[in-house]
C-alpha cells in the first residue's frame, strides 16, 4: 500500500526547546496511533502535517504534495486540534455550518452535512444549544464532528478521546474504526495506552521529539513488559509481606516505607506477582489497605525505554 | 479568491453579529446619540444656545474622528488574527480550503461592515437629533452623508493599519493605543510635513470648513496644513491598500504559535 502521508527528517524547535527531531515516517490508510507522554512531540508533528506549523528542517507531503498553505490538501483533510477551543457564541449547528461554508458548499448542503455529522457524534438533540453550555465530552464530540463533516480522506485527531466518559470513548472509537473500514487514513494521538490499544494495533512510540519504536501493538507490549514494574502495597503487616515475597525470583527489589506502613516491590513479572499476592491475602490472611503502581504511567515506561 | 473572501466574510459577519463585543461597541458608538439627546433637551429648555451644526462639528472632530473610528479600527482590526490566537480557534480556519489572504480580507470586510453600521447609525442619528428642526434642508442631509463617507474612509484606513499590526505583533493593542491616541493626536500639532505622517491629517484635510479655528475646539486645527482633497482621498485609499496587502503577506508566510 502506498503512503498517504510522507514525513522526511522533520525537525522543529521552539526557540531552544526541541519539538520534534528528525522524524521520518510513512503513514498508510488505516489507523495509526502516535503514543507518547505529554510534551513528547505528538502535537507538533500533527500541526506540521496539517500545515499549522512549518518544519525547521525536512518536509512533509500528503498525497505527494507539500502541505503548507495547500488548500487542495485541506479539502481532503480533517483536523481535530487538541485545545478545547470554539466560537462560543455559536450553537453546535451554526459552528458546523459556518465551518462547512468555508468549503464553498451551498446553504442546504452545509445543513445536510452538519446534521449528518451531528448524528454521527450523537449531538443532534443539542445542536441548537450554545456551545458554551456543552459539557466537556460534548465539546470534544462537536470538535470531532467538524473534523468529519466534509467527509475528508484523512483525519488527524489530536487526543480525540480526552475528556470523554467511557461510553463517549466507545462511541468515538467505533466511529474512528468505521472511517478506517471506509478506507480512510486516520492518525490519532494519545498518551493513554489502553485507549490506543482499543483503536489500532499500528503504533508509533514518540518521546522527546523522536520516534522510539514503531510497530504492531504486540511488539510494543513486549517492549513495555521488559520494564520492571513498581508495585506499592500498604499493609499493617508490610514487613511480613516483604519477607514472604522476597523469596520469589521475579521480585527484583524491595523498598520499605515505614512511615506509611508500605512496601514497594519491583518485579518484571506483574501477573505472577499478583497471583502470589492473592494467595498470601487468602492463605496467611494478610491485610492489604492499598495497592498502587507508582510508575504505572507512560512517562515512567518511556523513561525506562530510553534508559534513564 | 473572490469567492473564498465571500465565504469568510459571511461566516465572520454572522459571528460578529452574535458577539458580545459588537453589542459593547454598538453601545459605545450610541454614546453620541445619547449626548445629542441630552444637548437637544437642554436646548429645548433654553439652557443651550449654540447652533446644532456647531455642536455636531465638535462631535465629529472629537468623538467620531479622534475617538470612535480609532477605537473601532483598533479593536476590530487588531483582533483579526489575535482573537483566533487568544481563543485558539486559528486551526479551524487555517485547515480549511481558503487562502490565508482570503481569511484576512474576508474578516476585514466583515468587521468593516459591522463597524460601518455602528458608525453610520451614530453619525446620522446624532446629526438628526441636533439639527432636525423647521430650518432643516435636504442639503444638510448631503452634508452629513459626506461626513459619514469621510469617517468611513478613516475607519477603513485604521482598520487596515491595525489589521496589519495584528498580523505582525503578538500584542498589538498597546502599540495600537499608543499610535491611535498618542501619535495620531500629538503629530497634528507639528508644523510642516510631519503632520502628514498620520491618518487623521488626511481626514481633517477633507473637512475644509475646519481649517480655520471655528467652534469650541478650533484650536485643534490651528496648525493644520491641509492636503488637497483629491490627494487626501488617494493617500487614504493607498493606506488601506498597502496595509491590507502587508497584512495578507504576513499572515500567509508567518506561522502563529499559541502562548504555551
Amino acid at each position: 500500500m502506498s503512503a498517504v502521508i510522507e514525513a522526511r527528517n522533520l525537525s522543529r524547535w521552539y526557540g531552544n526547546v526541541l519539538g520534534i527531531s528528525e522524524i521520518t515516517l510513512d503513514i498508510e490508510p488505516g489507523i495509526t496511533a502516535l503514543l507518547g507522554p505529554n510534551g513528547a512531540g505528538k502535537s507538533t508533528f500533527m500541526k506540521i502535517i496539517t500545515g499549522q506549523l512549518k518544519a525547521n528542517i525536512g518536509q512533509v507531503r500528503i498525497f505527494g504534495q507539500p502541505v503548507w498553505n495547500n488548500r487542495h490538501i485541506f479539502r481532503r483533510l480533517g483536523f481535530c486540534p487538541e485545545s478545547d477551543a470554539f466560537y462560543e457564541e455559536l450553537n453546535g449547528l451554526e459552528f458546523l455550518t459556518g465551518l462547512l461554508s468555508l468549503y464553498g458548499y451551498d446553504r442546504k448542503e452545509c445543513l445536510d452535512r452538519a446534521n449528518r455529522a451531528l448524528e454521527l457524534v450523537e449531538l443532534k438533540d443539542v445542536s441548537r444549544r450554545p456551545i458554551r453550555s456543552y459539557s466537556r465530552g460534548m465539546r470534544q464530540r462537536i470538535k470531532i464532528a467538524q473534523t468529519i463533516a466534509h467527509d475528508p480522506e484523512i483525519l488527524i485527531l489530536d487526543e480525540p478521546l480526552s475528556g470523554l466518559d467511557p461510553l463517549g470513548k466507545r462511541r468515538i472509537i467505533r466511529l474512528i474504526k468505521e472511517f478506517r473500514d471506509a478506507g480512510k487514513t486516520v492518525v490519532v494521538s494519545s498518551h493513554v495506552l489502553p485507549e490506543v490499544e482499543a483503536l489500532t494495533s499500528e503504533i508509533i512510540l514518540i518521546h522527546n521529539g523522536k520516534i522510539l519504536a514503531r510497530g504492531d501493538i504486540h511488539f510494543i507490549r513486549e517492549l513495555l513488559d521488559s520494564h520492571p514494574h513498581m508495585i506499592r502495597v500498604k499493609s499493617p503487616q508490610y514487613r511480613e509481606l516483604a519477607r514472604l515475597l522476597a523469596a520469589e525470583e521475579y521480585v527484583l527489589n524491595i523498598t520499605f516505607e515505614p512511615e506509611a506502613s508500605a512496601v514497594v516491590f519491583e518485579t518484571h513479572h506483574r501477573d505472577r506477582f499478583f497471583n502470589r499476592l492473592n494467595e498470601l491475602v487468602l492463605d496467611p490472611g494478610l491485610d492489604l489497605e492499598e495497592i498502587t503502581s507508582p510508575d504505572d504511567n507512560l512517562q515512567a515506561v518511556f523513561d525506562y525505554l530510553v534508559g534513564r | 479568491m473572490k469567492e473564498e473572501i465571500l465565504r469568510v466574510f459571511s461566516f465572520y459577519f454572522f459571528l460578529g453579529r452574535k458577539s458580545g463585543r459588537t453589542r459593547t461597541f454598538f453601545l459605545l458608538s450610541s454614546m453620541a446619540v445619547l449626548m445629542a439627546l441630552v444637548i437637544r433637551t437642554y436646548r429645548l429648555a433654553g439652557h443651550w444656545t449654540e447652533d446644532g451644526q456647531v455642536v455636531f462639528q465638535n462631535f465629529l472632530m472629537v468623538f467620531f474622528l479622534q475617538f470612535l473610528i480609532v477605537l473601532l479600527g483598533l479593536f476590530y482590526g487588531s483582533s483579526i488574527v489575535v482573537e483566533e490566537l487568544d481563543n485558539r480557534t486559528l486551526p479551524y480556519l487555517t485547515s480549511r480550503p481558503v487562502r490565508r489572504a482570503a481569511i484576512i480580507l474576508g474578516k476585514y470586510l466583515a468587521y468593516l461592515s459591522l463597524t460601518t453600521v455602528m458608525l453610520v447609525f451614530a453619525v446620522l442619528l446624532s446629526y438628526l437629533i441636533l439639527n432636525l428642526d423647521a430650518e432643516f434642508q435636504a442639503k444638510d442631509l448631503l452634508t452629513v452623508l459626506r461626513y459619514s463617507a469621510i469617517l468611513w474612509l478613516g475607519l477603513a484606513a485604521y482598520l487596515s493599519f491595525f489589521s496589519f499590526l495584528g498580523t505582525w505583533l503578538k500584542k498589538p493593542i498597546l502599540v495600537g493605543l499608543a499610535f491611535g491616541f498618542g501619535w495620531e493626536s500629538v503629530i497634528q500639532y507639528f508644523p510642516g510635513t510631519t503632520q502628514k505622517l498620520s491618518v487623521a491629517h488626511y481626514l481633517k484635510s477633507l473637512l475644509p470648513q475646519y481649517t480655520s479655528s471655528s467652534g469650541k475646539l478650533g484650536f485643534l486645527f490651528i496648525r493644520l496644513e491641509p492636503t488637497k482633497p483629491a490627494l487626501a482621498v488617494a493617500i487614504l485609499a493607498g493606506i488601506i491598500l498597502v496595509f491590507l496587502v502587508l497584512a495578507c503577506l504576513f499572515f500567509t508566510y508567518k506561522e502563529y504559535l499559541f502562548e504555551d
